[in-house]
């Protein structure tokens, strides 16, 4: 059993060894300039199938919201606008660096969130969820105590029964 | 060590999966009220699950309240079946105004439901701006004939209070000139018009209590067929008796439809007991300013008729 | 008021109260630190309780929870970076960063002081100016409330971090979140997509737990494995807080419980609007602004001083006019009613040593907080020594259960992990959550009150300018555009000045 957890330990550790090394840069304020512009752009030609307004309204329903995506898009236009200008005069921009093998973690990380949401959805037991996903974050933290695993299963199953028997939460 | 706290884990775990398995208790019904946990029909409710414990040995009910009107419902319909113990508030909000309104929003119809007893009746009454001296329904029709705009303060934007303001001023013939300004709850509507914001106010009678003993407003009329007989707004005129158009509010306990005849039937004794109760009956009357109301189907299914014709005739008004 | 202190303290001083009050102490203390668990759910679950007991005994025991909540939300907001309410959002501000720096014990005494002393101070205020302050209140209208909106909207400059139009750009992010749901005005539903469950909106609470909580366990990703370790500088957290310190937190502890009890008073406005407007003010009147953000005691004071203070102002309202402060206030209003007591300045007379027994036992929540909150700091403080391999899934099995126990619904739970992978992206992209958060708070309020102001007046928008207590927010609002543009000026100057001297 430990000569196989070594030997996984060892995969991992390779192909983390591969990914570390891989990172890339985006221009960040342009980049989100960019990405809330476009979704600025969607939500207004989305609103008029959103929002239902009737004739006689003083200020109705879709006012507020197109006000602020108008507010938005003037955020970001002024974001782009800076950004260009300052790529024009050979200015520094503002860079981020994204390293892969950190997104990779985080994807592992919203894989464990998931399957515990589903767990807990399509069973009908809240119990069964955390319990996996106790021994989800352990393993993902290639964690070797095992009085760390009893410790964490306890809990799980005792935060669920403080919910359910304490505060009469039925899941 | 290690063995100790791992033996000790999995007892506790299979202690949990026994207590699971011994939860629920047949006998055990939820009562789930889709309105606010503060609201009129939450307390009525908390009162009757306190109270079910001295009327039955077999039947204990337990008081929920879950906030969010029809989708609350609609979840109720979706995860419950047939002799389900679980009960279900709805009202003629649900049934006869939103089912004409925004019939999309509810993924259930009356058809769902197996009704078991009505929990109250309210009437709800309109107040007026102190300042306007409006008295009686007369003064009211003189002041509807005059051509100053009539703005009501009412909860919700297509609630029941918009709907009764909507049918009295309507059918004055003042529909024209009625603004209805929606607040977000009834304690916030009934504070609109001693504030001035707006010139009248429809909502429960306790809700309205305070300010109208305060001297800020007065209380013109109640929708109900005859006079208020008791309480602080003893001798008020019902609007029904001038042939204006009214409804009560109620609140219907429902089971799910299919539920066994005497399971319902052991419910609504139940629910009949409680409500008999003379400590219930006083509360009602004397703090929340409700009235026991028991209703058979037929009641029920008259009301939601009316209420529908109501909404029919006014919705315009209402919605625009 | 004098002929009821008398009875009024025969009433509460009872051995079944103290008892009732420590509960209800212990457990808003413990429920608010979970993220997840608001004070309002909590008060929800445990009200039933209270319908066996008499007036008394029910209310002590729900304004514990209530008071305790207001400081319990901090713990979490200090120890990782997690507010357990929503209200405690600009505690962590300052909360966590002062606890990173190894200061935990002290960061968690600032919050219970500060509580202590805002709770105090409006239970003070409940007791000597209740009715007076109400009537104040009451003359304030749906154009006044836009005002307090519109000024909440100037704080998203002091929270944008470097970029304010980043800020901008969240905060209507925010604001735009708030709009989902049936409208407040037509009743019809609004970028709800067809989803059914979007009909309700948007649970502040759950988006909190996206926002701050879970977006922290994907943060994990960024660990290093000698991170997974404990830090020895955080166990030798002393806790102690210097002599500077405390004469720094005093005017800002001041200033914010007079502010939370003001905006307490206005119903619908709560305590997490008391305290970003609180730590706004703070943080232009402190003498080192640059501290904000980064650990600076006064903003933790001030915001939880302003949370705490909101919890006898709303009580003012209730007790005096009938109308509840506040969503959990609105819930205590019907431990009231089931006992046959309908609040109302009648009852003042009627039954005026039960009212005066609930506003003193007020005070008496706070102090017993501040006792239990002294042992509870030390348990609480061991929290940061807990194994990440432990403390992560136990943070997400809370997190879980707390949006599901929200509107008992699993949908709640998915709108959590909506957000979570949203504010990742946010990260990414170097912008800043908690605008959002702001916008989402005050989003609903001022779209409404802005829509039935002109309502009320035709569409005119003189109605902004028409009473006294819009003149004074029109002015506060200025003065604070005017302190932001200063301040902006400033920090462009020292810039400049930095940038010639490199």
């Amino acid at each position: 059993m430990k000569q196989l957890i070594d030997r996984v330990d060892a995969r991992l550790d390779a192909w983390g060894e591969a990914l570390k090394g891989r990172e890339f840069r985006f221009p960040s304020d342009l980049t989100a300039g960019i990405v809330f512009a476009l979704a600025g752009i969607v939500m207004l030609l989305a609103l008029p199938g959103q929002v239902t307004v009737t004739g006689g309204d003083v200020v109705d329903g879709r006012a507020f919201p197109t006000l602020l995506m108008g507010v938005m898009l003037a955020g970001c236009a002024a974001l782009i606008g800076k950004e260009l200008v300052k790529l024009a005069r050979k200015q520094p921009i503002a860079w981020k660096t994204v390293n892969l093998l950190v997104e990779v973690k985080a994807l592992v990380i919203l894989a464990i969130l998931l399957v515990t949401y589903l767990l807990c959805k399509y069973t009908g037991l809240f119990v069964i969820g955390a319990v996996f996903c106790a021994l989800g974050f352990l393993v993902f933290f290639r964690c070797r105590k095992w009085s760390y695993y009893a410790i964490t299963l306890a809990l799980a199953a005792g935060i669920w029964c403080a919910f359910r028997f304490g505060l009469g939460v039925r899941f | 060590m290690k063995k100790r706290i791992l033996s000790i884990s999995l007892v506790l775990a299979m202690m949990t999966a026994l207590l699971a398995g011994c939860g629920s208790k047949s006998a055990t019904w939820k009562v789930t009220c889709p309105w606010a946990p503060s609201g009129v029909a939450a307390m009525v409710s908390q009162k009757a699950a306190a109270k079910s414990a001295d009327y039955s040995k077999d039947i204990t009910l337990v008081a929920e309240a879950i906030k969010g009107d029809a989708a609350t419902v609609n979840t109720w319909v979706m995860d419950t079946k047939a002799n389900d113990t679980e009960l279900v508030f709805v009202g003629e909000g649900l049934l006869s105004i939103t089912s004409i309104l925004d019939p999309a929003k509810l993924q259930f119809g009356y058809e769902d439901f197996a009704y078991v007893e009505n929990l109250y009746s309210s009437v709800f009454v309109l107040s007026a701006d102190a300042k306007l001296n409006i008295q009686s329904v007369a003064d009211l029709e003189a002041y509807a004939q005059g051509g100053s705009e009539i703005s009501v303060a009412v909860n919700g934007a297509v609630g029941s209070e918009a709907f009764l303001a909507a049918a009295l001023f309507g059918s004055m013939g003042a529909g024209g000139k009625l603004k209805l300004t929606p607040y977000q709850s009834a304690a916030e509507a009934a504070q609109a018009v001693a504030k001035g914001e707006t010139n009248f106010a429809v909502s429960h009678q306790s809700q309205i209590l305070e300010t109208f003993q305060q001297g800020g407003v007065t209380i013109v009329c109640a929708f109900d067929q005859d006079d208020i007989d008791a309480g602080p707004f003893a001798g008020v005129e019902g609007v029904g008796k001038h042939g204006y158009p009214f409804f009560r509010n109620r609140c219907f306990i429902m089971a799910r439809a299919g539920t066994d005849a005497d399971k319902v039937a052991a419910l609504k004794d139940l629910y009949g007991k409680i409500l008999a109760d003379a400590e219930v009956a006083e509360w009602l009357q004397d703090t929340m300013l409700l009235e026991v109301d028991t209703m058979s189907q037929e009641d029920v299914e008259a009301h939601i008729e009316n209420v529908q014709n109501i909404v029919n005739e006014y919705k315009d008004i209402v919605a625009g | 008021m004098l002929e009821f202190i008398g009875p009024a303290s025969r009433l509460l001083f009872t051995l079944e109260n103290i008892l009732w009050i420590n509960i209800g102490v212990f457990i808003g203390s413990v429920f608010a630190a979970i993220p997840g668990l608001t004070v309002i759910l909590c008060v929800i679950l445990f009200l039933p309780f209270t319908y066996q007991m008499t007036a008394i005994p029910g209310m002590m025991f729900l304004l514990g929870i209530y008071c305790a909540g207001g400081y319990g939300g901090s713990v979490s907001a200090i120890l990782i970076n997690t507010p357990g309410t929503p209200h405690a959002a600009a505690t962590m501000l300052d909360g966590h960063p002062l606890s990173k720096q190894g200061r935990t014990k002290a960061a968690l005494k600032i919050a219970l002081y500060a509580s202590t002393f805002g709770g105090m101070f409006s239970a003070l205020m409940l007791l000597f100016l209740g009715p007076q302050v109400a009537r104040v209140a009451a003359q304030l209208g749906t154009a006044e409330y836009f005002m307090v909106c519109l000024f909440g909207l100037t704080i998203i400059a002091g929270v944008s971090g470097r970029s304010m139009v980043k800020g901008i750009i969240s905060a209507c992010v925010g604001l735009l979140i708030s709009c989902i749901g049936a409208d407040p005005m037509t009743g019809y539903d609004r970028l709800t997509f067809g989803v059914g469950r979007l009909y309700l909106g948007l649970d502040l609470a759950v988006c909190l737990i996206g926002l701050f909580a879970l977006v922290e366990i994907l943060a994990k990703a960024e660990l290093k494995p000698d991170a997974l370790h404990l830090d020895a500088k955080k166990m030798e957290d002393s806790g102690v807080i210097t002599k500077e310190e405390y004469k720094r937190m005093a005017r800002p502890v001041l200033l914010s419980s007079l502010i939370g009890s003001l905006v307490g008073i206005i119903p619908g406005t709560g305590a997490s609007e008391a305290s970003w407007f609180s730590y706004n003010t703070a943080k232009n009147m402190s003498k080192h602004p640059e501290e904000f953000g980064h650990g600076s005691v006064e903003g933790i004071a001030a915001a939880e001083s302003a949370n705490n203070a909101v919890t006898g102002a709303t009580l003012i309202p209730l007790l005096t006019l009938g109308i509840p402060g506040d969503g959990t206030v609105a819930i205590m209003l019907s431990a009231l009613m089931i006992n046959g007591l309908n609040p109302g300045l009648s009852l003042f007379t009627t039954d005026g040593d039960i009212m005066y027994a609930i506003m003193l036992g007020l005070i008496l929540v706070n102090l017993f907080m501040l006792f239990q909150g002294k042992f509870l700091t030390r348990l609480f403080a061991k929290v940061v020594s807990i194994p990440q391999e432990i403390l992560t899934p136990v943070i997400v099995i809370f997190c879980f259960a707390g949006a599901y126990s929200v509107n008992k619904n699993y949908f709640d739970v998915a709108v959590a992990l909506v957000f979570a992978v949203a504010a990742w992206v946010l990260r990414k992209l170097d912008m800043p959550a908690v605008p959002i958060l702001l916008g989402m708070v005050l989003g609903n309020m001022t779209e409404t009150n802005f829509r039935r102001a002109l309502l009320i007046s035709n569409g005119s928008p003189a109605i902004f300018f028409s009473s006294v207590y819009c003149i004074i927010f029109l002015v506060l609002i200025v003065v604070a555009v005017g302190t932001i543009v200063r301040g902006k000026l400033n920090e462009r100057k020292a810039a400049q000045a930095a940038g010639k001297e490199l």
